[in-house]
């Protein structure tokens, strides 16, 4: 019996922690069309509070929460960020690498020149690089998208 | 019922102290290693291409299966394999790998405790608080007796306790 268990305790976990395949995150997607994020980074403020599927290489994830990750443009350099309420979704590290569609809205994000300086440093505490505050000035606008859905392959 | 409980008061009592301590040092489901080390340099001029990307990986004796590279930067591409990232930063060679790995155990008990499969989950969970809604319910009821004040007393504080924190709170 005492054997059995144990046998049914391991299998439990092996199956609680094997269970990533292509992975379906959040809400189910709805939209057919994809949005070229270098479209939504040339013109942010025409897709503000619209509703997007984006589809590209996760380049990065939270190593904490798992609450937000990098999608890599379809153009060299660029990027968009993908942050979702933490819980209500969580990215896997395991992601890093795989292509990913993702379908939210985008958001306009406006920041005092103390906030865009503390996210600055907050961001290069959790990836371990420098930043030099003296670059930051004035408010600024980032743009994001705040994920409702995801589907990683 | 009491029974049925203990093993899921286990998990997410566990799981719950872990959880507690996330922070960008500490990820209570994976452990996260960097090590900094040096590959040849890309030859000035050149892109980068899959054969550096490969050389790279030689370099560094990474033999674990290649999922993709992206170009970060002009100057620095992030190769991912499996259970590792390499930065290359391509004009010196240096590189910084972050490898991930679950933690044995305590990945499945935070997966379960922070519910991240969803599904069927969800309703044994449901029913595991419902229980110990219950456990504790039928608990006050028990008080009486020799120790009826001293029980009073500490489930009193039971209660204090998350009361003063939320009133005390800046």
């Amino acid at each position: 019996m005492k054997k059995q268990s144990l046998f049914l305790l391991i299998l439990f976990f092996i199956s609680a922690t094997s269970c990533f395949g292509a992975m379906k995150l959040g809400a189910p997607l709805t939209l057919q069309e994809v949005t070229k994020v270098s479209e939504i980074n040339k013109h942010p403020e025409q897709y503000k509070g619209k509703r997007v599927l984006i589809e590209g290489l996760v380049v990065n994830v939270c190593a904490a929460r798992g609450c937000w990750m990098d999608i890599a443009s379809d153009v060299p350099f660029e990027q968009i960020k993908v942050k979702v309420v933490d819980g209500e979704i969580v990215f896997p590290l395991e992601a890093k690498g795989q292509m990913a569609k993702v379908e939210g809205i985008v958001q306009a994000i406006h920041l005092t020149e103390g906030q865009a300086r503390s996210m600055a440093q907050h961001q290069a505490k959790e990836s371990g690089e420098q930043v030099d505050l003296s670059t930051i000035k004035g408010p600024t606008t980032f743009y994001r998208i705040r994920g409702l859905g995801a589907e990683i392959n | 019922m009491g029974y049925l409980c203990i093993g899921l008061t286990l998990l997410y009592g566990i799981s719950g102290l872990l959880v507690n301590h996330t922070s960008h040092d500490f990820n209570p489901s994976y452990t996260i290693t960097t090590q900094k080390g040096r590959v040849s340099p890309l030859a000035s001029g050149k892109s980068p291409d899959m054969s550096y990307v490969n050389q790279c990986l030689e370099e560094l004796s990474i033999t674990a299966q290649f999922k993709n590279v992206a170009v970060l930067t002009p100057g620095t591409i992030r190769i991912f394999v499996e259970g590792n990232t390499i930065d290359v930063t391509t004009a010196t060679g240096e590189t910084v790998e972050e490898k991930i790995a679950r933690r044995p155990i305590l990945f499945g008990l935070n997966y379960l405790h922070l519910n991240k499969g969803k599904g069927a989950w969800t309703w044994i969970a449901d029913i595991y608080a419902l229980a110990l809604c219950l456990l504790a319910l039928t608990g006050v009821l028990m008080i009486r007796g020799k120790r009826r004040r001293r029980a009073l007393f500490l489930t009193t504080i039971g209660f204090l306790c998350p009361l003063l924190y939320l009133i005390l709170l800046p």
